[in-house]
């Protein structure tokens, strides 16, 4: 035992402790650096970059770290390349740790929800925007804890820099090993020291993790769940949101009734529909659709589909699934690419330029934003780590450069308009699936759009909750006038607010016509049949 | 007796005998670190050496790098009482053909393996480490020695397998070597003579350092190591309950300092700076100091590959 306290308190060993650590921060810093340009390379829309990188994880992960010490120390200067010890050691390892943080950046990236990346290629951000500020956040939350084990490997691994002579703690232990033959307390030394560096390694995975978790109420609250004595004084902020997150998803307003905005004069009014259908007449073209074709793998989706949508004009999009009623949606915006056919927002292409050329990913990013096409998706698709406000003001400040104050004003003005003035601060995770939805319309709006594009916008939703976002919608349509396109299985609502209805099977238009007409009183027996098959749905649910 | 070139007079050898004490006290307190250059005490020079430093300028001042595998007691391993330096006698001999030529040495610390790979690698200049120089090992560099070779049979107190040197007694025992040792051939060629005695042939386990060979036969793992006979007694001496010397055995080989391959004005100056130390007496009263039997020191000569 006295032998161990020596050695424990030995300063030879104590600063072994330095090379230790020297070594494994080059590493990670290395590995960091060059794991993210890996993983950027194998997630690269160009097929070359993508192998290369796979090549060089096969090379460095595939061999013993050992070997690649020794490479660095020994082989490196048969080339010209003299490294010290530590340089060598530390490269070594970087390239060692390269391959796998790449994979854990990689698999992070990829675990981002994907329907996420669509919102905000839908709301115009850039992919660089999207990386940054969607993606980044929530991909770097959730690969803490393997950068924490990855350290933690690296700190062991960083012992084997003592083949090439670096006089970190394994070295120095076993040299003083072979000198005084105390073999057991020294390594019981040296081994408490490693334990003392990889606990610290957890403690700080512990802290970065706590000050990234999401549902900790406030910053100060955050740290005083670190710090236990200080944990009773801290009071919680009162709201809703301040609450325990199990508390808040059981307590919120799904079931009472929700707090929207009495209706105007205007919107409780039944429409007088043939002297809109005559305005509408009138009014410029917000969509033109000419010839569209699209297939998947050769097979067909889209079928020379024609379409013009009017300024103001609601239209229903009916059909069976498959019928191709979401990629029709999503090629208006560009989500999808297509084969042959053009679609013109207010005139303007957002596929191509003025001489015709195909755009960047990045051109699309700001055609979409000029031209104006607001998307409203089946499964919400909010930006996770973002508060209701956040999801709204996020992208007016990063896409049409509002200021802060700006973007806030417009974000609280439209969450009350759709009933969730008081959710302001509330993560996604913590709202109902109504709404979820009624944030995510409030964001599709926030820029003003030329036309609004709503795909399935109540099928995820429990039935109790249909009915909220079919109000803020019907709202939309008749208060603002605004122009939207609108796939839906809500017969009567389509009935009650859609001016035209368009029936879709295999990627072709079966029937259009007048929304009352079409909806009451169908020509083609497949519309028939399916309005017949949804009718019996809804009477059975 | 072999020492050869006893050629000082007694009052150099006096006067040596003085500074031996003051030398020893400058190391004692000179603290020096691996990453350091060390700078010993001028006085223990031999005289001969101001006509070698005029004739190898070029070594002058200069800071050269020594590959050592500090696992070996005596030879070379960390000072238990201040592990931030290295002591032994090829430390010490090293230090003084360092006086002599006027360069200093730092020390790098590598297995056993990769200390003539370090040295060919340029990330050493000289290599003092107790290391054999065989006719295989001048394949990778030049050797200049400065000792015989005497092996020891590290075994188990009481010596439980009975064995008796590099021979058949060994059939079917289990040996501890260092990874690239002279004896891990020797061993090896055993296998034939032990099928025609109809025994197993021994079996090798190999490690990259003393300490870990040691504590093969300590935990029962291996039942012998032969190697240097002095380490083998420091063994003996550090677990005298435990372990025993079961015989000596003589190899034919000496012990070399190696320096990299065609860098001959090196390896002259090594070499005649190690004759001037001999003559004067230095290396056998380091070898008195470091407790090697005089009867080991042997005149330099050059081991090279053919």
């Amino acid at each position: 035992m006295d032998l161990f306290l020596k050695y424990v308190s030995q300063p030879y060993l104590v600063t072994g402790i330095v090379y230790t650590l020297l070594i494994t921060v080059l590493g990670l810093a290395g590995g960091t650096v060059m794991g993210t340009v890996l993983a950027g390379m194998q997630l690269s829309r160009f097929r070359a970059l993508a192998l290369l990188a796979r090549a060089y994880a096969i090379i460095f992960r595939g061999t013993p770290l050992i070997l690649q010490m020794i490479f660095c120390y020994n082989a490196l200067p048969m080339i010209g390349i003299k490294l010290t010890a530590i340089e060598a050691a530390g490269l070594a390892l970087a390239l060692n740790e390269a391959p796998f943080i790449a994979e854990i950046i990689r698999a992070n990236i990829i675990g981002v929800d994907r329907g996420q990346v669509a919102a905000g290629q839908a709301l115009g951000m850039t992919p660089a925007a999207i990386m940054l500020r969607v993606v980044a956040p929530q991909a770097i939350r959730s690969m803490v804890p393997a950068l924490g084990n990855e350290a933690v490997s690296a700190l062991k691994n960083s012992s084997l820099a003592s083949v090439v002579s670096v006089q970190e703690l394994t070295l120095r232990s076993t040299q003083l090993a072979s000198a005084t033959f105390d073999f057991f307390s020294i390594f019981f030394a040296s081994g408490l020291m490693y334990l003392v560096l990889t606990g610290a390694i957890a403690v700080i995975q512990i802290v970065i993790e706590v000050l990234l978790d999401l549902d900790g109420p406030s910053p100060q609250a955050r740290l005083a769940r670190l710090l236990p004595w200080k944990r009773l004084p801290v009071e919680l902020p009162a709201g809703p949101s301040a609450a325990a997150p199990e508390a808040v998803t059981t307590t919120t307003e799904a079931t009472s009734p929700a707090p929207l905005q009495p209706a105007s004069a205007r919107a409780a009014r039944a429409p007088d529909r043939r002297r809109r259908a005559a305005t509408l007449a009138n009014n410029g073209l917000a969509l033109e659709i000419n010839d569209l074709g699209k297939s998947y793998n050769g097979r067909p989706v889209l079928k020379a589909l024609n379409l013009d949508v009017r300024l103001g004009e609601v239209v229903a999009l009916l059909g069976p699934s498959g019928s191709g009623k979401s990629t029709l949606l999503r090629c208006i915006n560009r989500l999808e690419f297509w084969e042959s056919g053009t679609i013109r927002v207010t005139g303007r292409a957002i596929d191509r330029d003025e001489t015709g050329r195909a755009l960047s990913p990045r051109g699309i990013a700001h055609a979409r934003a000029a031209v104006g096409v607001g998307m409203v998706f089946q499964n919400f698709n909010l930006f996770g780590h973002l508060t209701a406000r956040e999801n709204v003001a996020g992208p007016l400040r990063w896409v049409q450069g509002l200021s802060r104050l700006d973007a806030d004003q417009r974000a609280m003005e439209l969450l009350t308009r759709v009933g969730l003035a008081h959710r302001a601060d509330a993560l996604p995770r913590h709202m109902s699936g109504g709404q979820q939805q009624r944030v995510a319309i409030a964001r599709a709006l926030a820029p003003n759009p030329a036309i609004l594009l709503l795909d399935e916008p109540t099928s995820a939703l429990d039935p109790e909750l249909v009915s909220e976002v079919l109000e803020v919608i019907r709202r939309l349509a008749v208060e603002d006038g605004l122009t939207m396109l609108i796939s839906t299985h809500q017969i009567s609502f389509a009935r009650d607010v859609a001016d035209w209805a368009i029936f879709l099977a295999d990627g072709a238009i079966v029937e259009e016509g007048p929304a009352e007409e079409i909806l009451t009183r169908p020509q083609n027996p497949r519309t028939a049949q399916f309005l017949q098959i949804v009718a019996e749905e809804e009477a059975a649910g | 007796m072999n020492r050869t070139g006893s050629g000082c007079s007694r009052l150099l050898r006096k006067a040596w005998l003085g500074m031996m004490v003051t030398g020893q006290l400058a190391v004692a307190t000179v603290v020096f670190s691996a990453a350091l250059p060390v700078t010993p005490a001028k006085a223990a020079a031999p005289e001969a050496c101001a006509a070698l430093q005029a004739k190898y300028p070029a070594l002058k001042g200069k800071t050269l790098v020594n590959a050592v595998n500090p696992h070996t007691p005596g030879y070379e391993a960390l000072d238990p009482n201040d592990p931030s330096k290295y002591i032994g006698f090829d430390i010490d001999l090293g230090e003084a053909i360092g006086d002599c030529l006027g360069f200093s040495l730092t020390y790098k610390p590598v297995t056993f393996a990769a200390l003539l790979t370090t040295l060919e690698a340029g990330q050493a200049d000289i290599v003092i480490s107790d290391i054999y120089a065989t006719k295989d090992r001048a394949k990778a560099a030049d050797f200049v020695t400065y000792l015989k070779v005497f092996d020891g049979v590290l075994v188990a107190k009481g010596n439980p397998k009975k064995i008796t040197g590099i021979n058949t007694s060994m059939c079917g025992a289990v040996a501890a070597e260092n990874t690239g040792y002279v004896e891990v051939p020797l061993i090896q060629a055993l296998e034939a003579d032990c099928k025609a005695a109809g025994k197993p042939a021994p079996e090798i386990q190999l490690y990259d350092n003393n300490a870990n060979c040691i504590q093969a036969i300590l935990s029962g793992r291996a039942d012998t190591y032969i190697n240097d006979a002095n380490t083998v007694d420091g063994a003996v001496k550090a677990y005298p309950d435990k372990l025993e010397k079961a015989t000596a055995v003589t190899l034919p080989y000496s012990v070399g300092i190696a320096v990299p391959r065609g860098k001959t004005d090196f390896r002259d100056a090594v070499m005649a700076a190690l004759s001037e130390i001999q003559k004067s007496g230095m290396q056998a009263e380091l070898m008195k100091k470091w407790n090697l039997p005089e009867d080991q020191i042997e005149a330099p000569k050059l081991v090279l590959a053919d």
